[in-house]
């Protein structure tokens, strides 16, 4: 199994909030080593190799997880409690899950 | 990734089409498909769907805390177009820990995302998995911030069930809240009464508050929190596919 983390560099130059809070947990939880690679997807250059796999993978957000296993399609994560719960087998809360996902999806917000 | 190519292509076409025409298709291509209906003015897609399928899927996330007066519209609803709606409730242990462990009320202080996640994702994550699309009410004027770029028909890879495709479609995207309320007075549609009352926007009855006139629609929901929003979107517009 390769697990790649894709993360951003925003049009200003600034890393992504998220990103490094995202980075802090797998470090502090001592995940960072089941990550294979960590590619940039900087806004300020779209051929960048981050950039390059959102547009392949159809992802409209960062940071997002690429798990590729011998034999199978590529399978890409965007949540990232969803990520550490399937693939990383940590326990988690759905509530933490369902959280993320909201605070990700604000066009879930009128529903 | 060929499907959500695809898509955009459908997209490009259906945007210039009316939401009428828009839930046709829909309802056209998908037989197992539900409306999400909120009880505020997201009526008038139920109102145009039940004149192409008259026993279309129609589901409400009840949350426990909407408007009394939202209940009713809800019931009103059932009966006055004779649907079988879909009440969804939230996951009952998740809502008590939460209650016991932050209160009633934790929203005014930690932002809305963890009592909305429990509340209302969680039930519809729940319902998508049995669909294979889904429409929404969603509309670009809602929140200029975070729908200015709605698509009418989507892939909606957060929810679909693993290896499988969910469709989305937003038939009211490019309209505007004064269209939607031609149509409901053009076609003598029940409304939720809130509206009469400053409501613009309708949600859950402690985090929605009338607006005066000229107000945004936005500003009638989660108003103690900061207008600032974290930005996590990918601006791939100029990124080609890669091969």
């Amino acid at each position: 199994m390769k697990i790649t983390l894709v993360k951003k560099i925003l049009a200003d130059g600034s890393p992504c909030p998220k990103c490094n809070d995202v980075l802090d947990k797998l470090e502090t939880s001592g995940q960072m080593t089941r990550i294979d690679q960590v590619v940039v997807a900087d806004e300020r250059d779209t051929s960048s190799e981050g950039m390059q796999l959102a547009a392949k993978y159809a992802v409209e957000r960062a940071p997002f997880f690429i798990v590729e296993r011998e034999g199978n399609e590529p399978l890409i994560y965007t949540v990232y409690m969803k990520f550490v719960k399937e693939v990383l087998e940590q326990e988690t809360e759905e509530a933490d899950e369902l959280k993320e996902i909201m605070s990700d999806n604000q066009d879930l917000d009128f529903l | 990734m060929n499907n959500s190519i695809n898509l955009r292509d459908i997209d490009a076409e259906l945007q210039k089409e009316s939401p009428q025409k828009i839930l046709a298709h829909a309802l056209e291509q998908h037989d197992n498909i539900a409306i999400s209906f909120s009880g505020a003015e997201d009526i008038v897609l139920v109102d145009m769907a039940v004149k192409i399928r008259p026993d279309v899927p129609v589901f409400c996330l009840d949350t426990g805390r909407l408007h009394a007066e939202t209940y009713q519209f809800i019931n009103l609803v059932r009966e006055h177009y004779k649907l079988k709606i879909d009440v969804l409730f939230p996951d009952a242990s998740a809502v008590q820990k939460l209650v016991r462990e932050k209160g009633l009320y934790s929203f005014y202080k930690d932002n809305h995302q963890e009592c909305c996640g429990i509340r209302k994702v969680g039930p519809l994550r729940k319902k998508l998995l049995e669909l294979d699309a889904w429409v929404t009410g969603q509309r670009k004027d809602q929140s200029p911030g975070t729908r200015a770029a709605i698509p009418v028909i989507q892939e909606d890879k957060l929810f679909a069930r693993e290896g499988e495709t969910l469709t989305k479609f937003n038939p009211l995207a490019n309209w505007t809240s004064t269209q939607v309320w031609e149509y409901i007075r053009a076609f003598d549609v029940p409304y939720n009464p809130l509206h009469d009352n400053g409501f613009k926007s309708i949600g859950c009855e402690p985090c929605t508050r009338p607006t005066n006139p000229g107000q945004h629609e936005r500003e009638g929901r989660w108003w103690w929190e900061e207008a600032t929003k974290k930005e996590c979107g990918l601006h791939l517009d100029n990124v080609s596919p890669g091969k």
